[in-house]
Formats: structure tokens, C-alpha cells, sequence
């Protein structure tokens, strides 16, 4: 098909719209990097819009020396792996044991899952039963109230649903029992589906902030978004937390260059960085979940 | 085999929603919820603060116009994307496109305050460059609401993009072929073939998103509000957190919560029901 002018033009504007707009999603992130390796008071001149023009890395060194960001790393990275290969296992338990034709009260349990969905307590009963099982500032906090994920299970029961039956009669006449059948077949077989809705999980407890700031009086619970969210509203760099006697650890020459916003924007950059690392290898997974989770209509 | 999942759900989600009665009696730290003086309605004085329907009219506004713009971009983003001849830069654009939904909020909030920042910003310094006087965006009623629309539209247009890019695909090409025969322009497949194949989609979409209208997004606004812009950032949300679990009237955060949570669920309901009338699809 020969494109008329008209066509033509509308090829080409699409292109330059879609190269700016591709533009637009990467650019604060360029401009934090920049700032970040800039030295505060040069930035405070202003042009920093791009790269840094005063190079340095001593405001990452004033954010890694921080100790609570080592302890919000390791909360963050606990509750992700932890948090994610705990919600996958008792989800799926459940999505399977509904995947049974002859399991009973099939319809009530159905019901029972559906409800919450529609409808919930609110933020003050969650918060007041947290606090009656004496989950309130502990480490559990972040894993267990979100161990069980009801749109994950209905993604779950629709695949497994989705499963011959044959496997699962063959391998019940070769004696295994369901939990076998589970782990041995059903499994393998998912592979892709529970990847991608382990990916979604793992990015959720990755991203929470919220359950860090309301739930944990602790700061060495603090998990890095929450550290970060805490971080935002400082506006003096003696207000750190943690990081006011590290003062004491830099010559006064360096110290004097740096400003708020800098660290700021090191410490953003540190909580940022292992996502996109981690990003362009892992996004066609994403895709192909979101694909899952919605095609099985 | 169910047995954790059914726990997990009777403990976090059906014992909330018993302690739901809060909003029906005085409830103070120290009692239980069976102990606590049943007081009726009386944590429902709140529906006579004109402060708590500024809250209301906050969140519905900032909602709304959410909505209003974000939804309809992403199917835009689609069918711009769906023009692309050159597979590479499609799935280079998309790619790049879909980085923003996996960053936090906290994220966002430093990048906004990198470049709307009154004296570090990036985008006051260009108005500097051009003569004019630093705006403090974030602190300014009038702009707040823009910059949630526009930065909620960032993160989420390429993500939600997926879906749609998806139900395009599964069009018959060979419509659009007939089409062209009978001399039908770009324009009018777009309108005839594409729109139509795609409302099966826009529908239960809609049935997913009209329901948000009382969540102004909580993640998104909260690390954002600062004494400024409260009159127009407090939202429900918001005003649950700092009434309930801030001050402590459990009581009126929790009645608060309630009602919302109730008018939430009849708007899926009401969505499901007039979308089911309308073309058949629905929810369940």
C-alpha cells in the first residue's frame, strides 16, 4: 500500500510525537541522576539540567554511610523475597483447593473471597486488628496482612482451571495426593503465570511506603520507600535521620558544598536504582502477566 | 488445603469489616469494640462539618479529573503506537513507556520537587531564564490539581496502553482491508473498525475504574501535601488517616471510612448493572 502525502505526514508527526513523549518518561530520571552526582552548591547556580558539571560522588557517600539506609535495604529486600514467596504459596494453596470440582461449599468459599473485593473495614478497624494481633512494629507487618492476594488467587484459579484434568487423574490413579499433584505438575505447568504475578507482588512490597510510615514506630524497621517518604519532607540537612553526626565524619571543605536537595536526590537515587537495573530484563514479563491476568475472559 | 488463605481473610478482611461497629459506638483505646457505649449515629456528625465535604470536594474533583484525562490517554497512546511501522521503535517506545508505573510515588514526589522546586527546580529556572518569577508550584492551590492529574497520567499511561495495544491486535485485519477497498481513509476505520472493536474493552475498564471516583489515590497525594496546599490536597483519605489513627477519633475516622467503602460498592454495582444493560459486558 503506497502512503498518500497526507499519510505521510501523519507518519512522520506520529514519529517526532512519540520519540518526545518517550523522552518525557525518561527525563526526570536523568535529571535526579544529574543532580545527584552534582555538587550541591554548583547545582544551586542553576543549569543543571542534564549532566552534572561539577562531578561528584560525595553526596551517594553521605546517603551510604546513613545507617539506617542499611537497615531499610535489608527490610526492603526481607519483606520483598519473603512477603512475595509467601503470598505466591498460600495464594496458590487456595486457588487450587477451589480448582477441585468436588470441594465443598465450593460456591460459599467463592463468595467469601469475592466479598472483600467490593468491600472492606477501612484503615481504622485494619489498623486496630494489627495492632490486637501485636503485628504493629514488627517485621511480620509487611508479610503477613498481604499473604493472601484475592486478585492473584482469581488469576490463579482461572489457570489452574485452565489444566486438563487428565494430568491430575493420571497422576491420582499413580497414588499421589493433591499436594503432590500441586507442587509436581500443576507447577511446572504455570511457570509463566505464577512469574509474572511473582513479579507484581515483588514490585508491590518493593514500592510500599505506607504500611512502613503508619505501621512501625521503629526507624530501624523502616523499609527504604518509607525512608525516602520520611526523607521528603526535611528541609534541613541536620534533620537527617541518622545522619546528623556523620557531620563529624567529612572534612569541614566537603561538607560546606553539599546541599539538601543533592542528598535528596542521592537518596532517591539509591532507592530507584535496582528497579531499573532490574527493569529492562524483567519487563516483558510484566507484559506477558498483565496479558494473562486479562485474556482468560 | 484453603485453610491459610481462609484465615488470612477471615483475620485481615472479615474482622475489619466487624470492627466496622466502631462507627456505631464510642470507641476508646483501652476498651475493646464489644465494650465500647453504643452510640448510634452520633460519629456521623461528621456529614455536618462543611470541613469534611471540602474534603469530599476535593477528592471527587481531583478524582474526576483524573479520570476524565487519564482515561481516555492511554487509548490514545495506543492507537498512535498501533501506527508505527518499525516494530523496533514500537517496542522501544513501549518499553520506555511502562517505566514510570514501576516506580514508587515517593519516587515521583522527589522528581516533581527536582523540577518544581521554587529555587532548584528545572522548570522555574526556565522561567527565570525567560523573565518571569519563580512559581511554587506544589505550594499553590491552583496548580496542585494539574500536577496529580499530569504526573498520575505519566506513570500509568504506558502501562495502561498494554491493554489496549492488546485488544487492537485481536481486530480482523481483514475488515480494515475491505475497508480500504471501499475507499475508506484512516479516519473512518479508526471511527467504523477500530473504536467499535474496542469498546468491549473500554467497557469493563470503565466498570473497573468508575468506582474510583472517591479515591483520589492516597500513594500519589499524601507526599505531596504540605501546609500550602491542604485546602485543596486533603482528601477522604487523608482526612480518615489524620482524624483517625493521628488524633485518635477512631470512632468518626472509622464511620467516615464506612461510608465511603458502602457508596463505593454501589457504584460497581450501579456500573456493572447499566454496562450489562448496555452491551452485555460485565464484571462477573
Amino acid at each position: 500500500m503506497r502512503m498518500s502525502a497526507g499519510e505521510k505526514i501523519f507518519q512522520a508527526c506520529n514519529t517526532v510525537f512519540l520519540i518526545l513523549f518517550s523522552l518525557t518518561m525518561l527525563y526526570p530520571f536523568v535529571l535526579m541522576l544529574a543532580m545527584s552526582l552534582n555538587e550541591g552548591m554548583d547545582t544551586a547556580k542553576g543549569g543543571i539540567y542534564l549532566l552534572p558539571r561539577a562531578f561528584t560522588l560525595f553526596n551517594y557517600e553521605v546517603v551510604l554511610n546513613n545507617p539506617f539506609i542499611k537497615s531499610a535495604y535489608l527490610v526492603t529486600v526481607g519483606r520483598t523475597v519473603i512477603g512475595t514467596a509467601l503470598s505466591i504459596l498460600v495464594t496458590a494453596l487456595f486457588a487450587y483447593g477451589l480448582s477441585y470440582r468436588n470441594v465443598p461449599f465450593r460456591r460459599l468459599i467463592t463468595v467469601y473471597a469475592i466479598i472483600p473485593m467490593l468491600f472492606n473495614g477501612g484503615l481504622v478497624p485494619f489498623y486496630l486488628q494489627l495492632k490486637s494481633l501485636h503485628l504493629l512494629n514488627t517485621f511480620w507487618v509487611f508479610v503477613i496482612p498481604y499473604m493472601f492476594n484475592i486478585w492473584n488467587m482469581f488469576v490463579m484459579y482461572r489457570f489452574f482451571r485452565s489444566t486438563p484434568e487428565e494430568l491430575r487423574e493420571a497422576a491420582e490413579i499413580d497414588g499421589a495426593n493433591p499436594l503432590q499433584i500441586l507442587f509436581r505438575i500443576i507447577f511446572p505447568v504455570s511457570l509463566p503465570m505464577l512469574a509474572a504475578l511473582s513479579l507484581f507482588t515483588a514490585v508491590g512490597h518493593w514500592n510500599d511506603w505506607f504500611a512502613g510510615a503508619f505501621f512501625v514506630t521503629d526507624n530501624q524497621l523502616v523499609p527504604v520507600q518509607t525512608y525516602l517518604q520520611k526523607m521528603l519532607s526535611i528541609d534541613r540537612l541536620e534533620m537527617i535521620p541518622g545522619g546528623a553526626g556523620a557531620e563529624d565524619m567529612y572534612p569541614e571543605s566537603k561538607w560546606s558544598d553539599v546541599t539538601l536537595i543533592a542528598v535528596k536526590m542521592a537518596t532517591v537515587m539509591v532507592g530507584t536504582l535496582p528497579i531499573l537495573f532490574v527493569y529492562p530484563f524483567l519487563q516483558k514479563y510484566f507484559v506477558k502477566g498483565i496479558m494473562i491476568g486479562s485474556l482468560k475472559e | 488445603m484453603m485453610f491459610p488463605g481462609i484465615a488470612l481473610l477471615f483475620l485481615f478482611n472479615y474482622m475489619p469489616m466487624i470492627g466496622l461497629q466502631i462507627a456505631f459506638r464510642d470507641f476508646q483505646l483501652g476498651s475493646t469494640m464489644w465494650t465500647s457505649p453504643w452510640v448510634g449515629f452520633q460519629n456521623f456528625e461528621f456529614l455536618s462539618n462543611p470541613e469534611f465535604w471540602k474534603v469530599v470536594r476535593n477528592t471527587i474533583a481531583i478524582a474526576f479529573w483524573k479520570f476524565f484525562f487519564g482515561f481516555p490517554a492511554p487509548i490514545v497512546l495506543a492507537l498512535l503506537l498501533n501506527e508505527i511501522r518499525v516494530r523496533a521503535f514500537k517496542r522501544l517506545v513501549q518499553s520506555v513507556s511502562y517505566l514510570p508505573h514501576f516506580v514508587s510515588w515517593i519516587i515521583i514526589a522527589y522528581m516533581l520537587e527536582a523540577l518544581l522546586s521554587p529555587y532548584d527546580g528545572v522548570v522555574n529556572r526556565l522561567i527565570g531564564v525567560f523573565g518571569g518569577e519563580p512559581i511554587f508550584f506544589l505550594g499553590d492551590t491552583d496548580w496542585f490539581r494539574p500536577i496529580v492529574v499530569i504526573s498520575a497520567i505519566w506513570k500509568e499511561i504506558g502501562w495502561n496502553s498494554i491493554i489496549y495495544l492488546a485488544a487492537i491486535s485481536t481486530l480482523n485485519p481483514h475488515l480494515y482491508e475491505a475497508a480500504y477497498i471501499d475507499g475508506a481513509g484512516k479516519w473512518a476505520q479508526l471511527v467504523h473498525i477500530t473504536l467499535p472493536g474496542l469498546v468491549p474493552t473500554i467497557s469493563i475498564l470503565l466498570i473497573l475504574g468508575i468506582p474510583g471516583l472517591l479515591n483520589a489515590g492516597f500513594d500519589q497525594i499524601y507526599p505531596l501535601m504540605n501546609p500550602a496546599n491542604l485546602p485543596v490536597s486533603d482528601v477522604l483519605d487523608t482526612y480518615i488517616l489524620r482524624n483517625g489513627l493521628q488524633q485518635g477519633y477512631y470512632s468518626m475516622a472509622t464511620a467516615i471510612g464506612f461510608l465511603s467503602s458502602a457508596i463505593g460498592m454501589l457504584l460497581v454495582l450501579m456500573t456493572n448493572y447499566w454496562i450489562r444493560k448496555m452491551n452485555g459486558e460485565s464484571l462477573w
